[in-house]
């Protein structure tokens, strides 16, 4: 029984992040990206598109999520901009690898990374880049029928979601002599209430693109 | 033994201008399907005319049995093979359907009918419907020339121009149809494309709505900014909402940011009215600095972002005013050519609606038998079904 509760719990929460993200492909307006070099639409990430978009957001005065981290003197680091994130696939990590020496700084190669996220995978010039397996890409979608990844780079302000007072999370239990005339199950559920809303839409922006590299299986 | 069973009803009218599969939402998918088509149950008997049926998980997807007359005509048992009914669980993300190859017969193409429509043309019977969503992919029609700028943009196949069931080989999207750097695509098509040139169906377009709409013309008059959208826009009277117009399209002022009346405060308009499903005006509109045109280049569409509207707001006064029926409507959404309640509660007018959703599907197959008749029945026939889930199913 604990194994199931801990893992309910688990579910529940990427639930929760699930649905936002779902809101945040919705709602929020798109960029397609065109600095990539594979011809299709959206191209595959190139530097020109992290600059194109984060001078988006700061012609928007959106407020970034990051200071900048002040270079040491430590053999391959570099200093780190202060950032908007971006949250993405970890599809695109080897298309991020391909862009190390023209602008992409790998998390290790960080100064220092005690502000570094466990799901951050590094930075390029405004934007640090978070990575899940949760990140929505919609397949076969672009102009020549790739994957198509919805990158979304966004400001503080951007989003939020809301929870009702005492209704964060609820994770219930009744053992059997309650869940059943005959005492023969029990019950384990959770359930929670949110709503999610772009509280600024113009600090927000789907990077749409497509990807360089094959897909590992 | 009932406590995880689900039984749910309803009726539906089918659209008057076609008859297409007809989706059925659900909070649950059923194992267990029945319906009666009243109208016909209520009409004289008819050849080919099918009055009732049943579905069970365990005879397989697609395949139901029907009651029906046949030539005599008299009622008899029939089974739909194919195109029957079905389940569905349309999932959190965008899916698209198979790619429709447009064909290479003569004839087969997209046609620039006019500044308002395109007519797409495909070679074999394709299940494409009014009110069916698509997008388009590898519209080359040599290297260098054809429509590969509309790739990517939803579009609904409209209810104008479609072809008769039999066929379904025509379909209509609307769109800036003579736009000067669009190419016909012939069945001369650029052969380097052959078999991936065509389209896909976006199998549950509004899981979550309103969502990015995407306009092909957008004109002010008076004050009054009329725009039409490619797709459902599923926006409200008093939403506000707020452009994304990439400097190729023009009409730049309208564009929530950079505001040069007040920098840094994003430009914001409210609709005024909906026109229709694909239609909205909006009030307080500026002169555009320049027409919108949706003409990019042909070699301009790597990269190419499109014109977009977004919500930024909903309608703060509440939801539906009560008429009647159901004291706590649920909202409406437009997929297919008229708008129809979700299964989500009453909420606030033009707020965001989840609508992710399952259930299932009666398709539009024919009997082995009834080789003419169509399970979802004709034009304004009403249909009421049942729906079950059951606790126990022995096997």
């Amino acid at each position: 029984m604990a194994w199931v509760s801990e893992r309910l719990a688990v579910a529940m929460r990427q639930a929760e992040d699930l649905i936002l993200r779902d809101y945040i492909v919705s709602a929020a307006s798109q960029i397609n990206a065109g600095s990539g070099s594979n011809g299709d639409n959206p191209t595959n990430l190139g530097i020109g598109d992290f600059s194109l978009v984060a001078t988006t957001l700061d012609t928007n005065n959106a407020y970034k999520f990051m200071s900048g981290i002040l270079g040491e003197n430590r053999f391959g680091s570099g200093p780190v901009r202060s950032s908007y994130f971006m949250l993405t696939s970890t599809e695109l990590q080897s298309d991020f690898d391909a862009l190390q020496g023209s602008g992409f700084l790998n998390q290790w190669n960080y100064p220092n990374n005690t502000s570094a996220l466990p799901s951050e995978y590094g930075n390029i010039y405004n934007i640090r880049i978070l990575t899940s397996s949760e990140a929505p890409v919609a397949r076969g979608a672009s102009a020549k029928g790739a994957d198509v990844y919805y990158n979304t780079v966004l400001g503080k302000q951007a989003i939020t979601h809301i929870n009702q007072d005492g209704y964060s999370m609820n994770l219930i239990y009744r053992d059997p002599y309650y869940s059943g005339m005959l005492a023969q199950n029990a019950t384990l559920a959770v359930k929670f209430a949110q709503a999610q809303a772009l509280t600024q839409d113009t600090a927000i922006r789907n990077l749409l693109s497509t990807r360089a590299t094959a897909l590992g299986v | 033994m009932a406590e995880y069973s689900r039984i749910a009803k309803g009726h539906f009218t089918n659209d008057a201008t076609t008859v297409g599969p007809q989706i059925v939402n659900l909070p649950f998918q059923p194992d267990r399907v029945e319906f009666v088509n009243y109208t016909l149950a209520n009409t004289n008997a008819t050849s080919q005319n099918i009055i009732s049926g049943y579905w069970d998980v365990s005879m397989g997807q697609g395949i139901t049995v029907v009651q029906g007359y046949n030539a005599t005509p008299t009622l008899i048992y029939d089974v739909i093979p194919v195109n029957g009914i079905s389940t569905f669980a349309a999932g959190q993300l965008l899916q698209y359907g198979p790619l429709i190859n447009l064909g290479t017969t003569a004839g087969d193409g997209i046609a620039k009918t006019s500044g308002t429509v395109l007519t797409v043309t495909v070679q074999t019977p394709n299940a494409i419907f009014p009110g069916d969503w698509i997008i388009f992919q590898n519209l080359y029609e040599t290297a260098t020339t054809g429509m590969q700028q509309l790739a990517g943009i939803p579009f609904q196949v409209q209810a104008a121009g479609w072809s008769t069931s039999s066929t379904q080989t025509i379909f209509q999207i609307a769109w800036l149809g003579n736009a000067s750097n669009l190419t016909a695509i012939t069945s001369a098509a650029d052969a380097s494309v052959a078999g991936t040139l065509g389209f896909k169906k976006i199998l549950y377009p509004t899981l979550y709505e309103p969502a990015v709409a995407y306009p092909y013309t957008i004109t002010v008059t008076a004050g009054v900014g009329t725009v039409t959208t490619t797709a459902p826009h599923n926006f409200k009277v008093g939403q506000e909402i707020a452009f994304r117009i990439p400097s190729v399209y023009g009409a730049q002022n309208l564009n929530s940011l950079p505001d040069i009346l007040i920098p840094g405060s994003p430009q914001y308009f409210y609709v005024s009215s909906v026109v229709s499903s694909t239609q909205f005006t909006f009030a307080n509109a500026p002169a555009l600095s320049s027409a919108f045109v949706v003409n990019a280049t042909f070699t301009s569409f790597p990269g190419l972002s499109f014109a977009q509207v977004i919500a930024v707001g909903d309608v703060n006064t509440g939801g539906d005013l009560y008429s009647g029926g159901n004291l706590y409507p649920s909202p409406q959404i437009t997929t297919a050519l008229s708008a129809s309640s979700t299964i989500n509660g009453p909420g606030i007018l033009g707020a965001y609606i989840n609508n992710t959703s399952q259930g299932f599907i009666m398709g539009t197959g024919a009997g082995r038998v009834l080789t003419d008749g169509s399970m979802v029945g004709a034009t304004s026939n009403v249909v009421y079904w049942s729906a079950y889930l059951s606790d126990l199913a022995v096997n």
